[in-house]
């Protein structure tokens, strides 16, 4: 990188940058001789996962870093001046002029309080000494180019009157309304919906072309490196471990733990969509006390005696390509053999026929009322064209479901996906009734939950668990993890005290916590941890049936692999069936026999895994399906269907198809009139669209398919019709 | 917005429906007898009932009400029992005398408060954070009439400064007449500071925590233009509905500050109405002190709305 004499300077040129942070436990050490370098219209990904140390670069890069952070040593030139060396001054000019940023969540980083086009306007003003009119017409500008309707009004919009994917929209208008060089994208789609992220993803793809921007793009998803990424250079626990070109990175992975994230990744391609994840081993280091020699060797498989007395550097592998391993290409070479091996070892899971009938829904709705509002309103005078201005009362409700009817056989899983607002979780909740539907019915073995007796729900809230999100908030923070399980057992298990106790350790064994973790507290513990006890408490009580919501979506990638795996691990063992709600269909494919999508409280499309992820498609699925970016590069994505407009939570269509107005291939009066029909593709595979079967079946398949490994896909049928359609279909 | 203020001024006048009614049956209920009172301890029978006649007090306590009630209505609050006056013209001038303390004290809250706030969020955790902290918690700590009687001691008794007590009449000077006012404003504020101070204090740390404060920062806006238009007026929201607790607080303390500085507003004739038994001037009062309490909210809820575009737009995000 540095030998080439001929090179332009690059755009920004960080060296050997070390950070650390004080915390009341110790020196926390951030960055240790980070370094990389972006040139002019190229796009570096910075990847890692949390604790790496991404969103440190960020802030030191924009010289933002809080008090509590010192900066040990190192260089960052931007454009040949080291940014460490400028007066707080020159910093504060650069910033937001030459150098911007996008942060992770678009929701918190818009002031409440100020229009947006302010907001936009802004650099402007204090940057090009622009007066406050000018600023804003060139907002306006700005607006129109990141793709908003109505550039003109929304400038007098508030934050809270736009969806979440117009609101970064506005915030990548404001870091590119001074034309910066550099532009930095912390995790920018991370609190997202995908469809909304894959739109946010072209506009950044099409101003980086227009504009020739170069991009530090900060994030954890290595699908979005693949689809947007020149470069990579992977942090872990504050050091680069590997860089180089994203195809090269990718494909051939130089260090065990890149290797690591990408296996641990639950892919959609067929080949991959079954098999065995394969997670890292071991913790995150405690950044305060890092381990000797490499700091991944607590980790690492191939680490031996040298790995843990050698610091290592990083040492080219290939043109372009460094790697922190000294040992990578042995590891790679015993890779190659082992790799198709492992896959072998494990043989997919083969999907659960629907067996005996577990549970059913029978049109389930949940509608909530919203407090009546008086609204303005005119009488037409029958006859003429008069009318008289009059006040009515107005209702308004949300129908979070919208009458859902599903199935759930013993032993079987059900992935329901769908994205923020959809009514995923409250469907799960009305499951095990912790809420209660206003109208349909829950059947679990026979009986109607909705309607049984104080004593019938408590055998049922025994046989039927959930699993939450976020672990740290459903843990109570003042019990620890044995009192959690034993209260569990307590109303559940009929085991005495000594029983208990005996059941107690054997719980945690199964969800893979040794004995001693009874006795500490919630916060003592790591995210993955944390989830290990919430499954560690549904299971105590003895169930059939959990429902997982969203178990693993605040979890680290290698830490999510392991979760999933115990997920399955205890579904076979004691013959679980879960309903498995996500927003990731990724995660969903992996472990679900049957997957059902919603969208605005219904169910869309429902299906044996396999069927739904390949055509025929609901038209909302193949959007979902080709929003997802792949991390694999030697597989391009074939199709590219984004819906009509951004999705604005609450505004779903009264009438006809609830889809319509954002469906690409909408059918016009028909769909905004009509609800839509639930066809029968194949048995078991029901989706429910007013176009033609022989329509939707026409539809280009999404997900890529290598020739090299078609024939071996599980897919079967599904998968070599695939293959006639990959290349052909338009961008 | 309209439609808003309309609402909550009907609700307004529901409350103080309910307030007057509360009001009248309560003080009825209370001991002693109004009659004996002005006719003295050693009266006949003959003239409490002679009294008691003259007003009225003998009617069905309904009767009493609507009497009591429409007379408010048409801008007559009755009679003082003991000093035998209408009440509107005196409730009139104490309440303006109040008026003037209350008001005093709560611009000095805002000012004094915010500002000690900003500046104890900006420098958190330094010696200044931790003296305005020690400073305002003093005041909170101890109750309003020993700080009064420690200032009087001090700038009237000891350095002669400033008068110990009563209102002050503009016909002697500006000057005489706002000497009046600082030690009972000091009082009442340093009394109240501290919640304002650290709601300020706490919600500006948050505030400039926030990501949306990081981003006007990324943006390479000045620290001033950060601090004044992205910080502090989200900060102050909180702020707003403290101050408007205040304002009921304030009105507490008004009735103790005048009693220790003899000032003659509404708090030193309600407690003298109350000493005896004078029931029409104690309703009225009561009913003032009530109107001004939901007006108060009143303002605070529409200053709330215009900070808070989220309030006025209506619809927020589930």
């Amino acid at each position: 990188m540095s030998t080439d004499p001929p090179t332009p300077p690059a755009v920004l040129d960080v060296a050997a940058l070390t950070v650390s942070y004080a915390t009341r436990r110790g020196r926390v050490s951030a960055l240790r001789e980070v370094g990389f370098s972006i040139q002019t219209g190229e796009t570096l990904a910075l990847v890692g996962e949390s604790g790496s140390g991404k969103s440190t670069v960020a802030l030191a890069v924009m010289g933002l870093l809080g008090p509590e952070a010192t900066t040990h040593g190192g260089t960052m030139l931007f454009n040949g001046q080291d940014l460490r060396r400028l007066t707080p001054g020159q910093k504060q000019a650069l910033r937001g002029d030459r150098i911007s940023i996008v942060f992770q969540d678009p929701f918190t980083s818009l002031n409440p309080g100020l229009p947006i086009g302010l907001q936009v306007a802004e650099p402007l003003i204090f940057h090009r000494a622009m007066s406050e009119a000018a600023a804003l017409d060139k907002a306006v500008e700005a607006l129109a180019e990141v793709g908003l309707p109505h550039p003109r009004e929304l400038v007098r919009a508030y934050p809270h009157q736009l969806s979440g994917g117009m609101q970064q929209r506005a915030l990548i208008a404001t870091a590119l309304i001074c034309d910066p060089a550099l532009v930095i994208l912390d995790e920018p789609t991370t609190a997202l919906d995908v469809t909304v992220e894959a739109q946010i993803l072209d506009l950044l793809d099409e101003l980086r072309r227009r504009r020739g921007l170069s991009m530090l793009f900060i994030t954890h998803n290595l699908g979005l490196v693949n689809r947007i990424c020149d470069t990579v250079c992977v942090l872990y626990a504050g050091s680069v471990i590997e860089y180089g070109p994203t195809a090269q990175v990718l494909s051939a992975p130089a260090h065990p733990y890149t290797m690591g994230l990408l296996t641990s990744m639950p892919r959609l391609d067929p080949v991959h969509r079954r098999t065995r994840l394969i997670p890292i081993a071991g913790k995150f280091p405690d950044l305060t006390q890092l381990p000797t020699g490499c700091i991944f060797h607590p980790r690492c498989a191939h680490a031996e005696a040298a790995c843990r007395e050698n610091a290592q550097t990083m040492a080219p592998v290939a043109a372009d390509h460094a790697v922190r391993c000294w040992k990578s290409v042995a590891i790679n070479a015993a890779q190659e053999t082992m790799a198709p091996l492992q896959r072998a070892a494990v043989p997919p899971r083969v999907s659960v026929q629907q067996g005996e009938l577990l549970l059913e829904l029978k049109g389930l709705r949940k509608i909530y009322p919203l407090s009546t509002r008086l609204t303005r309103a005119r009488l037409g005078i029958p006859g003429t064209r008069a009318s008289i201005p009059w006040f009515r009362l107005e209702r308004p409700e949300v129908r979070a479901i919208d009458g859902v009817s599903l199935s759930i056989g013993s032993g079987e899983t059900l992935g329901l996906v769908g994205e923020s607002g959809c009514g995923k979780s409250t469907l799960g909740r009305c499951v095990v009734r912790l809420l209660e539907p206003s109208s349909g019915s829950v059947l679990f073995r026979g009986r109607d939950i909705s309607r049984a007796d104080r004593k019938q729900l408590r055998t049922f809230r025994g046989l039927a668990q959930i699993v939450f999100q976020n672990p740290i908030s459903s843990l109570n923070p003042r019990k620890t993890v044995g009192a959690a399980i034993d209260r569990s057992l307590a109303n559940f298990s009929g085991l005495a005290r000594e029983g208990a106790l005996a059941r107690r350790t054997e719980i945690l064994e199964q969800v893979g916590l040794a004995g001693n973790y009874a006795d500490r507290f919630p916060h003592q513990l790591s995210g993955g941890e944390r989830q290990r006890v919430g499954i560690a408490r549904a299971i105590a009580t003895g169930p059939k049936f959990i429902v997982c919501d969203e178990p693993v979506s605040a979890l680290d990638v290698s830490v999510q692999a392991t979760v999933l795996n115990l997920l399955s691990d205890l579904r076979d063992q004691l013959g679980l069936s879960y309903l498995f709600i996500s927003h990731d269909l990724s995660v969903v494919a992996h472990i679900a026999d049957r997957i059902a999508v919603m969208y605005a409280g219904t169910i869309c499309e429902e299906g044996p895994t396999d069927a739904v992820l390949a055509p025929p498609y609901h038209p909302y699925t193949a959007t979902l399906l080709s929003a997802i970016p792949s991390p694999d590069p030697t597989v391009a994505r074939n199709v590219r269907i984004r819906p009509r407009i951004d999705g604005v939570a609450g505004k779903v269509p009264m009438r006809g198809c609830v889809y319509h107005h954002r469906c690409p291939r909408t059918l016009g009066k028909m769909c905004e009139e009509t609800p839509p029909p639930i066809v029968q593709a194949a048995p078991g595979h029901w989706i429910a669209c007013h176009l033609p079967l022989a329509e939707l079946e026409a539809m280009p398949a999404v997900l890529p398919i290598r020739v090299s490994d078609g024939l071996q896909s599980p897919a079967g049928g599904h998968a070599s019709a695939a293959v006639v359609h990959s290349g052909t279909a338009p961008e | 917005m309209g439609f808003y203020v309309a609402k909550r001024v009907a609700t307004i006048g529901v409350i103080l429906v309910i307030i007057s009614g509360l009001i009248f049956v309560i003080t009825q209920g209370l001991p002693g007898s109004v009659a004996r009172m002005i006719a003295g301890q050693f009266a006949t029978p003959d003239v409490i009932a002679a009294i008691e006649q003259r007003l009225h007090l003998n009617d069905p306590l309904f009767t009493q009400y609507w009497r009591w009630a429409s007379g408010i209505l048409s801008g007559d609050l009755g009679q003082s029992l003991i000093m035998e006056r209408p009440i509107g013209p005196m409730l009139r001038e104490a309440l303006a005398n109040s008026a003037l303390l209350a008001t005093i004290s709560i611009v000095l809250l805002t000012l004094v408060g915010v500002s000690l706030g900003i500046v104890a969020a900006i420098k958190h955790n330094s010696m200044l954070d931790h003296g305005i902290s020690v400073f305002t918690f003093l005041g909170i700590s101890v109750p309003e009439f020993f700080w009064g009687i420690v200032l009087i001691l001090v700038f009237a008794g000891y350095l002669h400064w400033l008068p110990s007590g009563g209102a002050g009449n503009l016909s002697a000077g500006w000057g005489a007449w706002a000497s009046h006012l600082v030690l009972p404003a000091a009082t009442l504020t340093f009394a109240l500071i501290a919640h304002v101070s650290r709601m300020t204090r706490s919600s500006m740390l948050e505030t400039l925590r926030s990501p949306y404060v990081l981003f006007a920062r990324a943006k390479g806006l000045p620290e001033r233009v950060v601090l004044v238009r992205h910080a502090l007026r989200n900060a102050l929201l909180p702020t707003i509905t403290v101050l408007a607790i205040d304002i009921g607080l304030l009105i507490g303390g008004v009735v103790v500050v005048e009693t220790v500085f003899s000032y003659p507003g509404l708090g030193r004739l309600l407690i003298f109405a109350i000493e005896r038994h004078d029931l029409p001037l104690i309703q009225a009062s009561i009913l003032v002190i009530a109107a001004i309490y939901c007006f108060a909210n009143l303002v605070a809820d529409l200053l709330y709305a215009y900070f808070n575009p989220k309030i006025r737009y209506g619809g927020t995000r589930s």
